[in-house]
């Protein structure tokens, strides 16, 4: 059972502390919403801010997509949980943030709930990864023995369905989109300025709502989180029309860590799978 | 009459699109139907033209380039054989045919494997028929 | 007049209502609950608080062509796409969504310049609005007390319908409601039982509690004002912003909208589809030079003109607190908190 009111004391504590000494300009939390299910992601910078930064099983923004808006050399306390934390470790590869820049925060947390509907938050919607992968704090204590399947095992109907029946699958989920760019910018690794989207040559996907460049939008999107996507399921629960972008993200996560032997996130010194080759990579991979 | 495939080709310059030209002054016979997009590596292939070729009419999309090892710039294509690992699950899970997409490597000096690449997947291609699933119809798709 | 019929007849109803025209009514999918063009009466559901998108699409959908065109040997061949004037009925808007319909007549129709398509789509549909259940609680997003709603106000539109007892209450509300109510033949005529009935929920409807403030018009509107370089305000209530549009493309009283041409094979259309002022490049220019390149500065400008300009320009605040921009925030902004904040400075 998660400590939550632990963490939110210690997060707190240490927010102060690393505030008042100065070692850092922000801590990127989380602060009471509108009610207790609906916390607010939260930029920390006085001392006295640590005292509104709360910490409970709602608070399920992932606060590494909030790193990317300072430039280096900002000195940053951020809050994470696993999957967040595999966040920041990408960042890092991809050398958008430096790791001696950061105090990471790290919170080890299960039982975490979707705000919309309340479900406990699984392996079916987001990465294994119950305790942060890095950490320089820890905010509570590791847990340990918590029986979790694979994160892919939720792709079992999926890929068990014949091509045609995944295709109307998804064209039918695709069709729900009002292109309105929550999951995108829900993403810690969508980035980039100007997007591919925004760009008008080439234009690969005009701005009215139609489904090819939906599709393209999505496809695309999926090929770019290739070997980056960190599985922490925020681009879904942003969606307000609830596509579930977890499913495709996984398979390609899924398929990545199969053919190139690493999965997004973990260590430091990796090089980021779709910017590297190695040699054993075969020919292999280019069959279905 | 039966259905005569529209095949979007993209062929590294060095290789494959050399390749293909050998085929072509050596009078090979190979059907009509690749139509060939020149670039200079493998590499400059962004997935996105293979969805936009789908999107925009093909029937089927043939990439090919240099062997891997003998890229004209040292290591092009072992970007793009990933990435292009990465095309093709990405279309087999949005539920696109697999047989519609093809990667080769073909030499400058393979013009008749160009010949026999283009045969094989024109074949295999028209035993599919026409693509519908990603193709823009009007009003948008 | 006030005409009933039984829930469980409720579906007569709608193949009535499909007879006459096109009808819009709330369908379940796993997008949540919206308002769609009905085809099978047995979609229509009754089972919801709120839908996730407002049903302005129904009068200004989020993409419309405005002018088709083929391009013949480089130059175009255009024709303006002709208006809609088909009759239509929305069924199931709720109190705050039918006021949020007069604010939008507000600037589509009384802004000196007519909007074709929201005239001609808004004149040919009847609106059936739907009272909320005044026996359960409103949803802690909602803040529609603040302007003065019910959750069961029959005022804005054509027909009023209410649940009562297994049965549902139809009351006509304007002529074009009395016309609608009349050719449904399905209907039975409501007894003076059934008017108290009507009469004591929208009377219960006006106490159900929501979020509320008191919120004077031109004084918000004039603090917002005064209050646009306080940068450390707006920094920190925007702070958590993400700069996607789900609040706006949610909201039924946002109608920025974007025009393109959008060309494909020599043929094509202009369109228009909604914009959102929170989008980064939202005011990028030509010149590549985007005077809003911050967060902040975007949603700063979106509270200021649903409560400030709005007022200045066209009489009102821009906003009906159906709650719906808080709900489908993936980081919980909420506007309301903002605007009371931004009230006591």
């Amino acid at each position: 059972m998660t400590a939550f009111k632990k963490i939110e004391d210690n997060l707190r504590k240490e927010a102060k502390s690393l505030l008042e000494s100065g070692k850092v300009t922000l801590v990127l939390a989380y602060a009471g919403g509108f009610d207790e299910k609906h916390p607010v992601p939260y930029v920390a910078k006085a001392a006295a801010d640590a005292d509104r930064l709360v910490f409970n099983e709602y608070c399920t923004h992932n606060m590494a997509r909030y790193l990317t808006r300072y430039p280096k050399g900002t000195r940053i306390a951020v809050a994470v949980k696993g999957a967040d934390s595999r966040a920041v470790v990408q960042l890092i590869q991809e050398g958008k943030v430096r790791r001696d820049d950061l105090v990471i925060l790290g919170i080890p947390a299960a039982g975490m709930k979707n705000q919309k509907t309340g479900e406990i938050i699984d392996t079916r919607t987001t990465g294994s990864a119950i305790n942060p992968v890095i950490h320089d704090i820890l905010l509570g204590d590791e847990i340990h023995g918590v029986k979790a399947g694979s994160p892919y095992d939720v792709l079992a109907e999926l890929e068990g369905m014949d091509k045609d029946a995944r295709w109307a699958f998804w064209k039918k989920e695709f069709e729900k989109c009002i292109r309105c760019y929550a999951c995108r910018k829900a993403c810690p690794m969508c980035y980039c300025d100007p997007c591919f989207m925004d760009a008008s040559r080439p234009r690969w996907a005009d701005k009215s709502p139609t489904g090819d460049g939906t599709l393209m939008y999505h496809l695309t999107r999926f090929y770019h989180l290739a070997g980056r996507c960190i599985d922490c399921g925020e681009c879904s629960r942003a969606c307000p029309v609830d596509i579930p972008l977890y499913l495709f993200h996984k398979e390609v996560a899924k398929e990545c860590e199969v053919m190139f032997g690493q999965a997004a996130g973990m260590n430091i010194e990796d090089k980021p799978a779709m910017a590297n080759y190695k040699g054993e990579d075969s020919d292999q991979m280019l069959g279905s | 009459m039966s259905f005569d495939p529209k095949i979007l080709g993209i062929a590294c310059n060095w290789c494959t699109y050399t390749g293909a030209d050998l085929a072509g002054t050596t009078r090979m016979k190979y059907p009509p139907n690749v139509r060939v997009i020149r670039v200079m590596c493998s590499s400059r292939i962004n997935p996105s033209f293979i969805i936009r070729g789908f999107q925009l009419g093909a029937d089927g999309v043939l990439v090919g380039g240099c062997h891997p090892g003998d890229c004209h710039y040292g290591t092009g294509n072992l970007y793009a054989r990933r990435k292009l690992a990465i095309t093709r699950k990405i279309l087999d899970f949005a539920g696109m045919e697999p047989g519609r997409f093809r990667v080769e490597w073909i030499s400058a000096s393979e013009g008749n494997r160009f010949a026999e690449v283009v045969r094989e997947f024109t074949e295999q291609v028209r035993t599919l028929g026409p693509q519908t699933k990603f193709k823009i119809t009007k009003n948008g798709q | 007049m006030l005409k009933k019929i039984a829930i469980d007849q409720f579906s007569e109803l709608v193949k009535a209502l499909l007879e006459q025209g096109l009808l819009y009514a709330p369908v379940k999918g796993t997008d949540g609950v919206n308002f769609r063009a009905i085809q099978n009466p047995a979609d229509v559901t009754l089972d919801y608080y709120n839908t996730v998108l407002s049903p302005k699409a129904v009068f200004f959908p989020q993409s419309e062509d405005l002018i088709r065109y083929r391009i013949k040997k480089d130059t175009p061949e255009a024709q303006p796409v002709p208006l809609e004037n088909r009759p239509a009925v929305i069924l199931g808007v709720r109190p705050c969504d039918v006021r949020s319909f007069e604010i939008m007549d507000r600037h589509f129709l009384g802004a000196g310049v007519i909007d074709p398509y929201w005239k001609s789509k808004r004149d040919s549909t009847t609106v059936i609005g739907f009272a909320f259940d005044v026996n359960a609680a409103a949803d802690p997003a909602d803040f529609y007390n603040t302007f003065g709603y019910g959750a069961a106000d029959p005022e804005g539109s054509d027909v009023f319908m209410i649940r009562a007892d297994g049965n549902l209450l139809l009351r006509g509300m304007t002529d074009r409601g009395e016309k609608l109510l009349a050719s449904l033949g399905c209907l039975q005529a409501g007894d003076a039982r059934d008017e108290k009935a009507f009469d004591e929920t929208v009377k219960k409807g006006k106490a159900v509690r929501t979020r509320s403030a008191e919120i004077n018009d031109k004084e918000i509107a004039k603090k917002l004002v005064d209050i646009f370089d306080n940068g450390e305000f707006w920094q920190k209530v925007t702070m958590a912003c993400i700069a996607c549009g789900a609040c706006t493309f949610v909201c039924p009283t946002c109608y920025c909208f974007d025009i393109s041409d959008e060309t494909l094979f020599k043929e094509g259309a202009r369109k228009r589809f909604w914009d959102a002022c929170t989008f980064t490049d939202f005011t990028l220019e030509a010149s590549g030079h985007n005077p809003r390149p911050r967060i902040f500065q975007r949603y700063r400008q979106k509270v200021c003109h649903k409560y400030s300009y709005h007022v200045d320009k066209y009489g009102c605040i821009s906003c009906v607190g159906c709650g719906r921009c808080i709900r489908s925030c993936p980081v919980n902004i909420d506007i309301f908190g903002i605007v009371v904040e931004a009230g006591k400075l």
